[in-house]
């Protein structure tokens, strides 16, 4: 625990108990959402499953991007993770991303995953709004993170027809924001 | 079915009780949302209240909660 650091939120008036909650909460959405898009990965097939492989592919690596990204913060501000990995997924802050009941169905596989991204971006929307000008590392922590997020819904969104499109596929690494905060 | 404050109060989704919340004069039962697990949303909400002035603060619009059906007004 970073103790000066964690002294800082608080006197500029955030709830720092509060904050943890929310960051672990979306901690847990992130490690459940890497785990629920590696069955919808896999059961992304055929011409229309393989066309959106690659970009869910990239989601999922991300989301386990953000995941390990939030924890060192999690840590510094005193909080900590639940110890059973199964109250862990419960607190999630989004609904689990399940694989729709027929996974052939491309439409549905998009809306699963435009849905958990549409969960992500207000989360951490909500985030950077209880900490800008308050708490500068987890703004710029959570900022970095809804820059990919609002990424991948566009990707998802655009390929449900809600267009026009102004967003390409990665160009080189994953996690071109979060990635300062991995090193 | 019409709930005072107090009533609607002691629907908090704790201890296996449903989890009512109150937006614009009508009540939404929320209990089967997986995010209003125990009457609690986003480390800062809590069901059993009159969520009407937080929503407008909240990162999305009154549409989501639109999804949850009304089982109830909240008396003045």
């Amino acid at each position: 625990m970073a103790k000066v650091a964690r002294e800082m939120v608080e006197r500029a008036g955030v709830n720092v108990d509060q904050l943890l909650e929310l960051l672990v909460c979306n901690a847990a959405a992130e490690l459940t959402t890497y785990y629920y898009y590696t069955i919808l990965r896999a059961n992304l097939i055929g011409l229309d499953g393989e066309t959106i492989k690659e970009i869910a592919e990239v989601a999922r690596i991300e989301d386990r991007n953000h995941f390990e990204a939030l924890v060192p913060r999690i840590y510094e501000l005193g909080g900590k993770l639940p110890e059973d990995m199964k109250e862990f997924h419960d607190m999630s802050a989004c609904s689990p991303a399940y694989l729709p009941d027929d996974p052939s169905d491309i439409k549905a596989m998009l809306t699963v995953l435009v849905e958990a991204e549409r969960c992500a971006v207000r989360g951490y929307t909500n985030i950077c709004n209880l900490t800008a000008g308050k708490d500068h590392r987890t703004y710029d922590l959570s900022l970095s993170i809804l820059h990919e997020e609002v990424e991948h819904e566009s990707w998802f969104s655009e390929f449900l027809g809600e267009g026009p499109s102004g967003h390409f596929m990665r160009r080189g690494e994953t996690s071109p924001f979060v990635s300062k905060f991995l090193r | 079915m019409k709930l005072s404050l107090a009533e609607l109060a002691k629907f908090d989704g704790r201890e296996g009780r449903p989890a009512y919340v109150a937006f614009r004069g009508k009540i939404h039962d929320v209990s089967g949302s997986f995010v209003w697990r125990n009457g609690r949303h986003q480390a800062m909400h809590e069901a059993g209240a009159d969520l009407t002035e937080a929503l407008a603060q909240a990162p999305h619009g009154e549409d989501l909660l639109q999804r949850f059906p009304i089982v109830g007004t909240l008396a003045e």
